[in-house]
């Protein structure tokens, strides 16, 4: 429906939706293709809800709460650290908690707004519809990381055959982490003079204290736990590895952009789809298109060549080339979001361009590579781990 | 038996014309009380349906899902501002109140609610969560009048009262699953 909605019938107001634009188009959609969107995203948000009540419902039952989920036993120190919830649990309890808040968040929004569009006299406060789409947006995408690292956690204990300790310094970051990621989408209305002032300055001081805790327990760790292990490299470890660079790195324009003086002037800017490329792109897609070779090599016998790590390397610098582009037109006031730009910003625009033709060509190596892999595994029986013309 | 019984006296005292002329004078009383109250009869009636129609039940509710999907189609019916207004002009949609809410509501929820799975449970009550949230929303802050029966005031408070009972349901999530479950049917 969101495709239909978009591709048939013109639906162009991004993911963020902001009330009231899927119905004041100003005739560049009509009805048909934002009811398709915004029922579209509705659906989405139900899928989703079901997975996240099911895997709360897991936890809840093997540890009793969600507390214990996130090892607040451990914190009170009425169980001891080696009895803690794994990495993994504690992680996903994280996850579970802000994206059932997220959607429940977001499904009201997202009827308010097929409300005004079926009847257009009917209108909210644009605000509170703003802070809900936000408090939805933000969160649903920010703990696309926090399910990543799910994948350096598990991964990285497998290549490097330690165990990944939980103590409870990391219990106590993870723990902020939930808090935190429910509270800050308001660094995304700096520039909404209008918000609260305590709440504009809660969403700078908590940006602050939202990624640092996870990152560092988990950059460190993820230190500590190659360091000096004898880890085998492939493609798959290092794509893994390297999301913890990226998650690093890519955080760094985000808090800076968080911060009220700063947003003021670099938030309409392409400084900010520096920061998400770099986050998502080096981050989260790298722990996904990690995890992806993890799985080929574990699951079949295909190997890696010449081709994966060229698409390896190319990766990373097409990422760090597309980010840098953006983060540099930013830094010369560049605007994002819009359609055609002045000669002065073309430069790393064009540079932006040649480095994103260098990811598809390595994302495309990615993607074959899984493909081989799933034809590999059709092929294989499950019983014998032999192919069909050895079984011949 | 005893328990059906509450229910029918419980129904017959709101069909009273005092009682239901006096439930349905203020508009927050119309929509958080009587319609709970009837649908709170029905679950209390259930008890007997379920033992006289055992049968039927098992053939068109025999994992819930049928009988959930009424509940929440119907419930989600009688939140519509409009419908309050016409089942005080039309005495074919107050007739329709007074039937839907006890017996395809109330008893087919006390039936549904034992036989679904606990994840679905949970989805029904975030799905609640997120409509009674909305109708806050709209009650609240509508720049209309949504009945032609009740004044702008009586909707606003009415949108308080769907704001307490989100804020309720999230308080009651939040306890249940932030306290000890172990050995529950979660």
């Amino acid at each position: 429906m969101v495709i239909i909605g978009v591709f048939s019938f013109e639906y162009a107001s991004s993911w963020t939706f902001l009330y009231p634009l899927p119905q004041l188009s100003a005739n560049a959609w009509g009805t048909a293709g934002a009811l398709l969107y915004l029922l579209g995203m509705l659906i989405l948000g139900v899928g989703f809800l079901l997975f996240y009540l099911d895997a709360g419902r897991a936890i809840i039952k093997n540890y009793g709460s969600l507390g214990k989920g996130l090892g607040w036993d451990v914190i009170s120190g009425k169980k001891s650290e080696d009895n803690a919830p794994s990495s993994t649990v504690i992680a996903s309890t994280m996850v579970i908690i802000v994206n059932v808040t997220a959607l429940t968040a977001g499904a009201t929004v997202l009827i308010m707004n097929v409300i005004n569009v079926v009847n257009p006299a009917f209108t909210v406060d644009p605000l509170l519809a703003k802070n809900l789409t936000y408090a939805f947006g933000h969160i649903f995408a920010n703990s696309i990381i926090y399910m990543g690292v799910i994948a350096v956690y598990e991964i990285l204990q497998e290549y490097t055959k330690r165990p990944w300790k939980v103590n409870k310094v990391f219990l106590v970051a993870w723990s902020m982490s939930t808090f935190f990621t429910l509270l800050i989408y308001t660094h995304h209305l700096l520039m909404d003079s209008v918000m609260p002032a305590w709440m504009l300055i809660m969403g700078q001081a908590l940006s602050y204290a939202n990624g640092l805790p996870v990152l560092v327990v988990t950059a460190y760790g993820a230190l500590m736990i190659v360091y000096k292990s004898g880890i085998k490299w492939d493609i798959g470890s290092a794509l893994i590895f390297t999301s913890m660079f990226g998650w690093v790195v890519g955080v760094v324009p985000a808090i800076v952009d968080a911060t009220i003086v700063v947003n003021e002037v670099m938030h309409n800017t392409k400084w900010v789809p520096g920061h998400f490329h770099m986050y998502m792109a080096l981050g989260a897609c790298a722990m996904i298109f990690g995890f992806m070779y993890y799985l080929a090599r574990q699951d079949s016998h295909i190997k890696t060549n010449m081709a994966d790590r060229f698409g390896f390397i190319g990766y990373m610098i097409a990422i760090i080339g597309l980010s840098g582009s953006f983060l540099m037109s930013g830094a010369l006031s560049t605007p994002r979001r819009w359609a055609t730009h002045i000669p002065e910003w073309m430069g790393p625009a064009i540079f932006g361009g040649v480095a994103g033709i260098l990811a598809l060509v390595a994302t495309t190596i990615f993607v074959i590579h899984f493909i081989r892999f799933i034809l590999i595994r059709n092929k294989t029986d499950e019983r014998t781990g032999m192919n069909k013309k050895q079984l011949a | 038996m005893r328990t059906a019984l509450y229910g029918v006296v419980l129904f017959m005292l709101l069909i009273l014309p005092p009682v239901r002329h006096a439930m349905e004078s203020v508009m927050i009383v119309h929509m958080l009380v009587q319609i709970p109250l009837l649908i709170v009869s029905g679950w209390l009636m259930a008890g007997y349906f379920q033992v006289k129609v055992e049968r039927f039940f098992n053939k068109w509710n025999g994992n819930g899902a049928a009988g959930i999907i009424l509940v929440v189609m119907i419930t989600i019916y009688w939140m519509v501002p409009r419908t309050l207004d016409e089942a005080l002009v039309s005495g074919h949609i107050e007739l329709f109140k007074f039937l839907s809410l006890p017996f395809l509501t109330g008893v087919v929820l006390r039936d549904s609610w034992r036989k679904i799975n606990p994840v679905i449970k949970s989805f029904i009550m975030f799905n609640y969560i997120s409509m009674f949230g909305l109708l806050a929303w709209i009650y609240i802050d509508a720049p209309v009048r949504v009945c032609n029966s009740y004044l702008e005031t009586d909707q606003t408070i009415l949108g308080w009262g769907f704001l307490v009972i989100t804020v309720g349901l999230i308080l009651y999530i939040l306890q249940n699953v932030f306290t000890d479950q172990s050995g529950s049917a979660f």
